[in-house]
């Protein structure tokens, strides 16, 4: 009895070669599917993770809008049955005393003192040592740069000295620079038990903090606390964990997206190549099967079975894979941000959405050849006789449709950058016949009339090549996009920093600034302007779908500094002033998820209260994960009444001058100063690592359409074997009809190529004057990527020809010409 | 102009040795129109294969032109077949995308030997085989008759020593494959050109000089047009 499946099988591997390199290119689809979803997966988690143990345990936590409060302020609610554990903290700037030779800000650190080390409401992943309430506790970053391991001695200047009694794992908490060059411009963070530092600062009363946890969900001892604690100090603010404040990295999943999207959209290219030829190619064997009875569906069904062996095998080898390749492109990822992370791979849901991805697409992708194999005419020669003219029509409609989706460039919407991509595609008979025309004498040098015949063959079969070049040049344009995207973000980024900051220099102080302070600062020479940055911060909010979130709330006025853009600046001032409202900045209104005239609930020092949302705006603060509210209303309604930053205007050349000065003048209460440099460079560092991941993913996606040309190439030798039987008949040599199917790969690989870095040109040039990216893009080319892209691009091809070639020149003449 | 000498031609399948050519002897004289007839498997093409260096023999020798051809090597053949043998296959083994001129040329292209004597040439040849105006013409839009014309002036591009041609009126009707065998015969008488024809068809074979009849790998008779024989094998043949 006839297995269905034996003889699906019998079918696909009938021809090794192409049977080899079809599985070779679902094989890589599927696993650069698989790696960018653990990669997301598993970033995510990484995220999570950090966030997580940031908040640890923690439901509700009691703050000041000034630095420090009493103690016993919060005595009700260590006294309230309902908590369960309570964790107090004290921050306080200080110094190190080092025995080398370093600058008050190098040597600058905050001091987290907490009445117990070993409480669940910190998690403090100890490397080395242990949490006994008695020492210091050093993140790992900070040990290694001070040279200090568990048992050593920290002195800090005018304070104390401590031994070292833990060093611990990487956490928000005590984040601190790892090298000198970034110790310049951030604080080291450590933690002292509180008493000790009590004892150092004097502060026998005083806490910045407490976090408490509480049975069940505390809404009543919240209610209660927040309704007492109108018109104080303190106020009270669940815990929350949000990390879209302290990163956005929203630009990182696009491209985790867009690469997973992009191979398996190239595969599936691949596939659809691959079965709609060899069901052209099968057209008679069909034909008989239908006159022995088989019916369309049964027909069908052959080529389902078919392609669900391949996408079953490919997804078999292919998820495995796809899961290595993340554990390694985690690695280079995260290697790429400043401090060292840990992560847990995480593949299990990322495996599952791959398996049915994996076995959906090739099936997806081949439906139509399936349709097609299905409808199959016994009458072959009448079929074949009617082909020559739909065929001319369809090309005529191919190129219209092609052309009419390329005036697309002319729409600035989102949508416009897919349409072009499919019109490219099908304008690309176009361009391969053009470019052929083009290169014929260079072909000829190079490769005498086998190039001549090279030109002549593409042309045969110009749907099927220029698709298959057409794969090769999407994967090049959406990588160069990309690439010019990375690029430029930096100047992107400068140009919104810059532009939104507010000034030059941000200095943070932990008590008020005063106004002889202020006095001090404008009497430095350097220092044309001190403006005052009141920020509200960590202020709870919920999104429209009820979400808690957290972000700051910044004071702004129209004589203020600027801190946003927006063309309505002046309007949106004013809607400030009319009514207690806040402006969103664009990534907070995007996770709000409301309209504007809506309103935002927010847990304020006065209570819970809402405020119309009266616009939203871009700005680099927070990367745009920041409320803005009119200061007279931050002050009176919200009930934040004290500003712990200031905005200096200063000449640029004096910044570090400038730095060493605030240390010294202000360091027993100052504890951050930061340049609009430092902010710019602690923005894009992270972009210039990922240049080099692109590099590779444009190298890697270079190669799977190069799979797509061996393929290709293999089936126009297959489909021509009894032509190359003749040439070989008629007196070429092998070389000859070896340059022949090199000079064919070539043009292929050359027209992806050109096509690409075209269409790429394209892309970059209106993402560089779309009104939507409100010139976040620059129109500058990623030389750099270019190159790379034409070398890959034609050497990659070059490679897939000569591989075919192999097979064109091994060819057996007496049989190939009985294959006529 | 062809001598063959104790040609043998095994095929191995498997475990399986088949003896297609027995130890043929066979002399071809230059200028003389050979016609090669027998029953399937019985060899005929394989010699002619042999004899156009498509193949080389497992034994024996193969002179053409006073080249051993089982002495060369693969590439030496290639060249060879290119500069001095011209080939006529039953579907006419055009190749598609060139146009009829551009066919025609091909064997001149691959030899990189395209000047514009030739050129005259191939015109020349385009009107000896009736297709004027067809120059340029794809090959795969003419019809099977033109296309085998073509495939002749194709032929004889090269001047070759030896023109092979395998059943070369199989896929043409009566009328068609009388036009194409005159066409041929027209150049043998002309142009003394030698031909070697393998075909099934006795009608085909009436416009040889020499017939050659195979059977099992060996050659079984040899009829010649002077003779009394020829005459009456053909007639009887044909009834």
């Amino acid at each position: 009895m006839l297995n269905i499946w034996r003889i699906s099988w019998r079918n696909i591997t009938q021809n090794k070669k192409r049977f080899f390199f079809t599985l070779l290119a679902m094989i890589l689809g599927t696993s650069f599917l698989t790696s960018m979803l653990v990669a997301d997966k598993t970033t995510k988690d990484v995220f999570d993770y950090y966030e997580q143990m940031y908040v640890a345990n923690a439901d509700y936590w009691v703050l000041s809008d000034e630095h420090t409060y009493p103690e016993k302020l919060i005595s009700s609610i260590q006294k309230d049955s309902a908590v369960t554990h309570t964790l107090l903290a004290l921050d306080k700037q200080a110094f190190f005393e080092l025995d080398d030779d370093h600058s008050l800000n190098e040597r600058s650190v905050r001091i987290t003192g907490v009445n117990d080390q070993n409480s669940p409401l910190l998690k403090l992943p100890v490397i080395e040592g242990s949490l006994d309430n008695k020492g210091i506790i050093l993140p790992e970053a900070a040990a290694k740069l001070l040279g200090k391991g568990v048992g050593d001695t920290v002195r800090f200047t005018d304070m104390g000295e401590a031994k070292i009694s833990a060093v611990v794992e990487y956490t928000q908490l005590l984040a601190s620079p790892s090298d000198w060059e970034s110790a310049e411009s951030t604080s080291f963070r450590v933690m002292a038990p509180l008493e000790m530092l009590r004892e150092w600062t004097g502060k026998n009363d005083e806490i910045s903090y407490m976090r408490f946890q509480v049975e069940g969900d505390g809404t009543d001892l919240f209610r209660s606390f927040q309704q007492a604690s109108v018109g104080s100090d303190v106020y009270i603010e669940p815990v929350v964990a949000d990390d879209l404040q302290s990163n956005d990295i929203s630009g990182l999943y696009t491209f985790f997206y867009l690469i997973a999207g992009l191979s398996i959209f190239i595969s599936g290219f691949i596939v659809f190549n691959v079965i709609y030829t060899s069901v052209i190619e099968r057209k008679k064997e069909f034909a008989i099967m239908k006159s022995l009875g088989y019916t369309q569906g049964s027909v069908s069904k052959l080529i389902l079975i078919e392609m669900l062996l391949l996408a079953w095998l490919s997804t078999a080898v292919g998820v495995p894979l796809g899961i290595w390749l993340g554990d390694l492109f985690m690695q280079a990822l995260l290697s790429v941000f400043e401090f060292d992370m840990v992560y847990t791979l995480n593949w299990k849901l990322p495996m599952l959405l791959a398996i049915v991805i994996g076995l959906l697409i090739p099936v997806i992708f081949s439906l139509f050849p399936i349709y097609n194999a299905g409808k199959t005419s016994i009458l072959l020669a009448l079929k074949i006789a009617n082909q020559t003219s739909a065929s001319s029509r369809r090309h005529f409609l191919r190129t219209a449709v092609g052309a009419v989706l390329l005036a697309f460039v002319f729409v600035d919407h989102p949508v416009s950058y897919m349409a072009i991509l499919i019109g490219v595609i099908l304008l690309f008979p176009l361009l391969l016949s053009g470019l052929s025309k083009l290169v014929t004498p260079i072909l000829k040098y190079l490769f005498n009339y086998a190039g001549i015949m090279a030109v002549k063959n593409l042309s045969q079969q110009i749907n099927r090549n220029a698709n298959t070049a057409a794969i090769l040049a999407i994967g090049i344009s959406i990588i160069l996009l990309l690439g010019a995207a990375v690029e430029s973000a930096p100047k992107g980024y400068e140009k919104e920093i810059r532009g939104t900051y507010g000034g030059d220099m941000r200095v943070t102080s932990e008590t008020p600034w005063s106004s002889e302070d202020r006095a001090k600062l404008l009497s430095y020479d350097d220092v044309a302007d001190v403006e005052t940055l009141t920020e509200a911060t960590p202020i709870t909010w919920k999104t429209k779908k009820g979400r808690s979130r957290q972000f700051s709330v910044l004071s702004v006025s129209e004589k203020g500094p600027s801190l946003f853009a927006d063309p309505r600046e002046k309007d949106l001032y004013k809607k400030l002033k009319q009514e207690p409202s806040v402006l969103l900045g664009n990534r907070a209104f995007d996770e709000w998820g409301g309209e504007v005239g809506q309103s935002i609930l927010m847990n304020t020092p006065n209570g819970e209260q809402h405020f119309k949302v009266a616009g939203v705006v871009k700005t680099s603060h927070y990367s745009g994960y920041v409320a803005f509210m009119d200061e007279e209303y931050l002050h009176n309604d919200f009930g934040w009444t004290t500003s712990f930053d200031l905005l200096l205007t200063i000449n640029s050349e004096a910044g570090d001058s400038i730095r060493e000065r605030l240390w010294s003048d202000f360091g027993d209460h100052l504890s951050k100063v930061q340049t609009v440099e430092d902010e710019i460079a602690s923005t894009t560092s992270a972009i210039s690592g990922m240049n080099d991941l692109i590099l590779v993913m444009l190298f890697l996606i270079i190669s799977l359409a190069s799979i797509g040309t061996a393929n290709t190439l293999l089936m126009n030798i297959l489909e021509r074997v009894s032509e190359m039987g003749t040439m070989r008949a008629l007196g070429f040599t092998k070389r000859q009809v070896s340059s022949m199917i090199l000079a064919e790969g070539m043009l292929i690989g050359l027209s992806g190529v050109v096509g690409g870095v075209a269409t790429g040109v394209i892309l970059v040039y209106i993402t560089s004057k779309s009104q939507l990216m409100e010139g976040f893009v620059s129109f500058q080319l990623p030389l750099d990527n270019i190159i790379l892209a034409m070398i890959a691009g034609v050497s990659l091809s070059l490679c897939a020809a000569w591989i075919s070639s192999k097979s064109a020149s091994k060819m057996d003449i007496q049989s190939s010409l009985k294959e006529g | 102009m062809i001598k063959v000498t104790n040609l043998t031609k095994e095929f191995v399948q498997g475990q399986e040795r088949t003896q297609v050519l027995k130890g043929i002897d066979l002399h071809i004289e230059e200028g003389e129109f050979v016609a090669i007839m027998g029953p399937s498997g019985s060899g005929k093409s394989t010699l002619l294969q042999l004899l156009g260096g498509l193949d080389v023999p497992t034994k024996g020798d193969i002179q053409v032109d006073q080249h051993f051809l089982n002495k060369m090597k693969e590439r030496e053949r290639t060249i060879f077949r290119r500069q001095k043998l011209g080939f006529i296959f039953q579907n006419y083994q055009l190749l598609p995308t060139l146009t009829v001129e551009e066919n025609i040329a091909f064997p001149l292209h691959a030899d990189g030997k395209l000047t514009n004597e030739k050129n005259k040439w191939i015109h020349e040849l385009i009107a000896s085989v009736g297709l004027e105006g067809l120059n340029r013409k794809r090959a795969n839009l003419l019809s099977g008759g033109q296309q085998q014309r073509v495939a002749i002036a194709r032929a004889l591009v090269n001047h070759p020593a030896v023109l092979l041609a395998d059943e070369p009126t199989g896929n043409l009707d009566r009328a068609k494959a009388e036009e194409i065998l005159v066409l041929l015969s027209t150049f043998h008488r002309r142009k003394k050109q030698t031909i070697v024809m393998v075909t099934h068809d006795i009608f085909a074979a009436g416009f040889a000089d020499h017939l050659i009849l195979f059977k099992d790998g060996v050659i079984d008779q040899v009829i010649s047009r002077k003779e009394e024989d020829y005459a009456k094998y053909l007639a009887n043949f044909m009834a």
